[in-house]
């Protein structure tokens, strides 16, 4: 099937069979291999990019059920002139990434957050459910946690205990 | 009650707190290659026809409709080769006598998920096609699953060889009467259950035939020039005929180290081919047919005299070691070696065995046989402390290795380098406002409120192994190339080895790019596992770094017309006789290279962990108030990423304790299938933990750094565990992990 997508702000038309994942079009079709995959079945995140500006699993949609919409990876995240986001800069402050692989779904997840309402940082119980949609193997979270914070300019620190 | 260390707030967090990884642009732009990122023209996919049962006779693979699948180019059973490759052995080939791992099987099927075929296709969607199209016959036959019925050898799963594929026994047998004479003696169950790695990214591996028979091979490794020895060996090349060439890695923790039988397929079908073939493992495969961790079940007895001093331990561990004894087969012995724990305890016995099961090969898991040991100590110490109506805090201190006896030589065999271990344990309970718990806890039970509890797990490790290369070399652009035979699966080698040159160097650490991870770059190597890459990586360099500079000092000497004790170095400067050189200079005169081979001793880290835990009796769930790793690595070359491996040590520590396991039903087909299934930690899941070390440096080594990054699997399960057990008011050995809620509202009964 012909589709087309606004991928990064470039248009893409794609010629792909219909049961062919939204995540497998950006990499193998695209080129676009920083959205990576984890589980294939929705449970890990790593595959997160936005469409039309939601966070999305791209591995449980289908390329087509994607035609004309707009779609973000981590590939366009830093600013067009290169700028990384800030989530980018605050990732690495914090160390919130080790082998890096879960990394682009994490920062998809967050910058469409932080987006829709840069104060889910500043709350304790709404970021750790927003994080809790993403798996990481090797940083325990934490340090993904402060980076949200310090992207959104609630400083690094962590929230009282709760 | 207190509030000390808060996350990264001590003086070694804060230190380097605005340092960052060299690793990280790439890899948060998109621009990382992990090894399904590479854009190789004109590669396949492989997909693998996999055994539906856990044992039974292979009668036929029928590959005719798969391969009328349109885009598969090839298909492969055993039955269409003449000469099927085996696994080749890992360090020692007795356990796999007997006992072959055909990459494809042959005639049986020894666990579910087993490779019967291989399929390649354009691209993967079609190598799947073809695969659902092919046509499995087995006679299904006994599976095994218990090590106590596997070692009756009643259903052998070689013919002709033992289910038993080692048994080993350490120190020496304890007298009967020291059983008799003791004050208490108690003894334990435990059981391990069997846990699958979860890197991120599963296994992945392309192969590029080469002209004139040559292989390039692209995988996602931690033991890039084992995996060339050993395909060059299955294959009949020279070994410079393959490179082995190892890009990002989205974690290993001991699941990447091995040649697996699916790595030795796709060679095979890239050879046949003539066209690179990748095979990059989806999720399903890695939970159901991948190499597993611990899966070990033991029985302990320890006995102490009436003030509480250890006068004997036995322990006797079977590990379900798979239908494969490749690499499995070594940790129970590892367990075995370690069961001394921090204890100066006269007497330890064990025997261990490396059981053959129906299921997936063990292998190493981060911690590797030493939490398994751990658990094993620090469970019992717990029940010993309750029999003697003890607090398990001071039974610990009145049997810990002294300070003063180090280097101490185990009943089993090893010896520690050095430690304090009481000072560890003083400092985690502190850290852990122990004496506010313990007031809390006796208020909670005089009054009422949710059961809560306090544990404790004082542990002592085993890291580094065998040689490293390193070397050192100054380029006449000011820069230096660092090149390591470790090889980094996420653990920021490129920052840390990097500032390990730089700083004996005195010049920027940006000025140091570290190669690794390719055999074409790096004339010999080990790799990265057991914890070996700063105590043994770091110290190759480290002694790379020192001959430079002294190779430096005397060339700078012979210019200037100096004695070489003359000249200083300092910022990366040499004086000599009123001239100054930098290392830029002297490489642009000829070339400026040093390189070591170094093989320390195994180094032996230790800490104590505390966790404090709430029970829901009514719901059985566990709510981790508080935990406090407190960690002894020696010297640390970056804190902050120590730290940072250690936090995820302890994340995936308590994935084991509260609700990680690889099911497999009576059959022994996996139950665990995905992420829903076998359940990792979320961020929901992590409580706060509070982290701090002390520093014991390695006498062993000029760097001083002993292994550091498995410690939180060690220390998080026993800690965990004996809290519950300890909220309950019940027996450690009563609680079998992982403490699902259904587990504890069962014990809180």
């Amino acid at each position: 099937m012909r589709i087309t997508l606004t991928v990064n702000g470039e248009e893409r038309r794609l010629d792909v069979e219909p049961r062919r994942t939204l995540a497998d079009a950006l990499r193998e079709d695209c080129g676009l291999t920083g959205t990576h995959l984890g589980c294939e079945h929705g449970a890990c995140g790593a595959c997160t990019v936005q469409v039309d500006g939601t966070a999305v699993r791209g591995c449980l949609l289908f390329a087509v059920q994607c035609d004309g919409s707009t779609v973000r990876t981590v590939e366009g995240l830093a600013a067009a002139d290169g700028t990384p986001h800030p989530l980018q800069t605050a990732f690495s402050h914090e160390h919130a990434l080790q082998c890096g692989f879960c990394s682009p779904g994490f920062l998809m997840l967050t910058a469409a957050a932080l987006d829709e309402d840069p104060a889910v940082a500043d709350d304790p119980d709404r970021l750790r459910e927003l994080l809790a949609s993403n798996l990481c193997r090797c940083t325990g979270y934490a340090a993904i946690r402060r980076a949200v914070r310090r992207a959104a300019g609630s400083g690094g620190t962590e929230p009282p205990a709760g | 009650m207190p509030d000390p260390g808060r996350e990264g707030t001590t003086a070694a967090g804060r230190q380097d707190a605005a340092t960052t990884r060299v690793e990280d642009p790439p890899l948060l732009s998109g621009h990382g290659r992990f090894v399904a990122d590479l854009r190789v023209p004109d590669c396949a996919d492989a997909a693998f026809v996999r055994s539906p049962v856990a044992h039974g006779l292979l009668r036929s693979v029928d590959l005719t409709a798969a391969r009328r699948v349109d885009g598969v180019l090839g298909a492969w059973s055993a039955a269409d080769l003449d000469d099927v490759p085996l696994v080749p052995p890992m360090m020692r080939p007795e356990p796999g006598h007997g006992r072959a791992w055909p990459a494809l099987a042959t005639d049986r099927v020894r666990y579910a998920g087993e490779a019967v075929a291989v399929v390649v296709a354009d691209d993967r969607y079609l190598a799947e096609d073809g695969r659902d199209a092919a046509r499995v016959s087995i006679d299904a036959l006994p599976a095994v699953l218990d090590p106590a019925d596997s070692a009756g050898d009643e259903v052998r799963l070689h013919p002709g060889a033992s289910n038993v594929a080692m048994e080993t026994t350490v120190g020496e047998p304890v007298d009967p009467r020291v059983w008799d004479r003791a004050a208490v003696v108690v003894r334990a169950r435990y059981r391990h259950p069997p846990l699958c790695h979860t890197s991120m990214e599963a296994r992945a591996i392309l192969v590029r035939p080469e002209p004139a028979g040559a292989l390039t091979v692209w995988c996602s490794h931690q033991a890039p020039h084992r995996l060339r020895n050993d395909i060059a060996e299955v294959f009949g090349l020279p070994p410079g005929d393959v490179r082995v060439v190892v890009p990002d890695v989205g974690g290993a923790f001991g699941g990447k180290s091995e040649t697996w039988p699916e790595y030795l397929a796709v060679v095979l079908a890239a050879r046949r081919l003539g066209r690179p073939v990748r095979w990059v493992e989806d999720r399903h495969e890695a939970l159901t047919a991948g190499p597993r961790g611990r899966a070990q079940t033991q029985d302990v007895r320890l006995a102490a005299d009436a003030t509480g001093r250890f006068l004997a331990m036995e322990l006797r561990t079977d590990a379900a070691v798979g239908g494969y004894p490749h690499t499995g087969w070594f940790l129970p012995e590892v367990t075995a070696r370690m069961a001394a724990g921090a204890y100066a305890t006269p007497h330890v016995h064990v025997r261990a065995r490396a059981l053959l099961t129906t299921t997936p090969p063990l292998c190493p898991y981060r911690g590797a046989g030493r939490p398994e040991a751990a658990y094993a100590v620090e469970c019992t110490v717990d029940l010993l402390a309750r029999w003697l109506g003890m607090d398990p805090a001071e039974l610990r201190r009145r049997n810990f290795v002294p300070p003063d006896r180090f280097p101490y030589d185990t009943p089993t065999g090893f010896r520690y380098d050095s430690g304090d271990y009481a000072a560890a344990l003083d400092l985690a309970l502190e850290t852990a406002g122990h004496g506010h718990w313990r007031a809390e806890q006796a208020r909670r039970r005089e009054h009422g409120g949710p059961p809560l509890g306090i544990g404790i797990c004082a542990y002592v490790e085993r890291s580094g192994a065998g040689g490293e290369f390193g070397a050192v070399e100054a380029h006449a652009d000011g820069t230096f190339t660092a090149t390591s035979g470790c090889c980094s699966t996420g653990q920021g080698h490129a920052t840390s080895f990097a500032r390990v040159v730089a700083r004996e160097l005195g010049v920027d650490r940006h000025r140091v790019r570290v190669v690794e991870g390719d055999t074409a770059l790096v004339p010999r190597g080990v790799g990265s596992f057991a914890s070996r890459s700063m105590q043994n990586g770091g110290e190759a360099l480290l002694q790379s770094a020192r001959s430079l500079a002294g190779e430096a000092r005397e060339r700078a000497a012979a210019l200037a017309g100096v004695p070489a004790g003359d000249v200083t170095l300092d910022g990366g400067t040499l004086r000599a006789g009123g001239r100054t050189f930098t290392f830029a200079d002297l490489a642009r005169r000829e070339p400026l290279r040093a390189e070591a081979q170094v093989e320390p001793p195994q180094a032996f880290p230790f800490g104590a962990y505390v966790a404090v835990v709430e029970v829901d009796p009514e719901l059985g769930s566990v709510r981790v108030l508080r935990l406090v790793a407190v960690d002894d690595y020696g010297t640390v070359i970056d804190p902050l990423i120590v730290r940072g491996q250690t936090y995820g040590s302890i994340a995936q520590g308590l994935g084991q304790a509260l609700c990680e396991e690889s099911v497999h039903d009576e059959d022994g087909v996996p139950r665990s299938v995905s992420l829903l299934d076998y359940l990792l930690p979320t961020v929901a899941e992590m409580p706060e933990v509070a982290q701090a070390e002390t520093c014991s440096p390695d006498p062993n080594t000029a760097l001083g750094a002993k292994g550091a990054g498995e410690a939180g699997c060690i220390g998080v399960p026993p800690a965990v565990v004996n809290a519950v057990a300890d909220a309950l008011q019940i027996d450690p050995p009563a609680l079998a992990m992982p403490l699902t809620p259904e587990t504890c509202w069962e014990a809180a009964r």
